[in-house]
């Protein structure tokens, strides 16, 4: 009997663990508290707080201050993937693009990439095809690349997990070669292994 | 046997006490160099657990080379334990329009125990003239 009441009231407690307790889709303010915290994983919060506080170190640096005609040209190089996952590494680059644009300080040329691969393929032939016409440079060569890594570093004692990023970034003059602004923001996550895994 | 149960759990909740009590010492030049600008700020309190426990020390601003606001806040931790919590700056232009900043993060943050601790932002554009800072216990 006692063995009755006993099943009866486990499983009434895992149904109403497992059916109460499941959220019903809504929508909640990106990269605010209510966010999804993933050890092993970049979650989108990392990501708009690591590319803050390298937009705001660069501003304050007064490095993109320094150019003969401002606002500085910028363009964007290699940015390493380091970490156990695959991401868009445009996830950090847009916003510190969009947040230095927004600032008045540099814009990002969409014309020039690595290999030549330009971002914008039809901007890059309007451009050729007035150089062509106008017979002159009619681009302005960028006065900074922006370059960067993104590392993953592991640790695990019992059952507990930690991931760090390092989310490493420098800011070199074209024409120098020297790296004239470098930035790291280190974000550390921990928590422990889910026992059972569903 | 009730001892025999006992005595373990009371010496576990012991060391957990223990073990989240630390505090903060610290030490530093008398005579300072540096001369914070400190302004007056203008607060509002609604959770009255956090403000108890995470004060607001004062506001200090400065100006970058490339003519951005730069504010910094320091608080104080009253309590003997580390606290938790989350800040977010908004930036306000000359009309008090708020500022969009897509790079706008609620940063997790931790204070130890009697700690005083420095946050800082810098404003995103030269047209910001205010600020509100947001903290929300964890």
């Amino acid at each position: 009997m006692k063995k009755i009441v006993l099943l009866s009231i486990a499983a009434a407690g895992l149904s109403l663990t497992g059916g109460g307790c499941a959220t019903r889709a809504h929508y909640i303010q990106t990269g605010g508290r209510e966010s999804i915290v993933s050890v092993n994983s970049i979650n989108i919060q990392d990501f708009i707080q690591a590319a803050d506080a390298a937009t705001s170190d660069l501003l304050a640096s007064g490095a993109l201050d320094k150019v003969s005609t401002p606002p500085a040209v910028l363009a964007i190089s290699r940015i390493v993937n380091n970490t156990g996952q695959q991401i868009d590494t445009d996830l950090l680059v847009k916003k510190i693009r969009v947040a230095l644009l927004n600032s008045g300080k540099a814009q990002t040329t969409t014309t020039l990439g690595l290999d030549g691969t330009a971002e914008d393929p039809m901007a890059k032939g309007l451009q050729q095809e007035a150089q062509f016409k106008s017979d002159q440079q009619t681009t302005r060569t960028p006065d900074f690349t922006l370059s960067g890594k993104i590392i993953q570093t592991v640790a695990r004692d019992g059952s507990t997990s930690q991931s760090t990023f390092s989310f490493q970034l420098s800011l070199t003059d074209a024409k120098s070669g020297l790296a004239v602004w470098e930035g790291e923001k280190e974000i550390t996550k921990q928590g422990g292994r889910p026992s059972v895994g569903f | 046997m009730k001892t025999r149960i006992f005595l373990p759990i009371a010496g576990f909740v012991l060391l957990t006490l223990c073990g989240c009590r630390t505090s903060v010492n610290s030490i530093e030049n008398a005579q300072k160099e540096g001369q914070r600008q400190m302004i007056s700020d203008s607060r509002v309190i609604t959770d009255g657990s956090l403000a108890k426990k995470v004060s607001f020390v004062g506001i200090n601003q400065t100006m970058t080379p490339g003519g951005l606001l730069k504010i910094q806040i320091e608080l104080l931790n009253r309590k003997r334990s580390l606290q938790r919590f989350s800040y977010q700056f908004e930036w306000f232009d000359a009309s008090g329009m708020l500022i969009n900043n897509v790079a706008s993060p609620t940063v997790p943050a931790q204070i130890e125990g009697g700690e005083s601790k420095f946050i800082s932002s810098v404003a995103p554009t030269p047209t910001a003239r205010d600020f509100r800072v947001k903290f929300l216990e964890d």
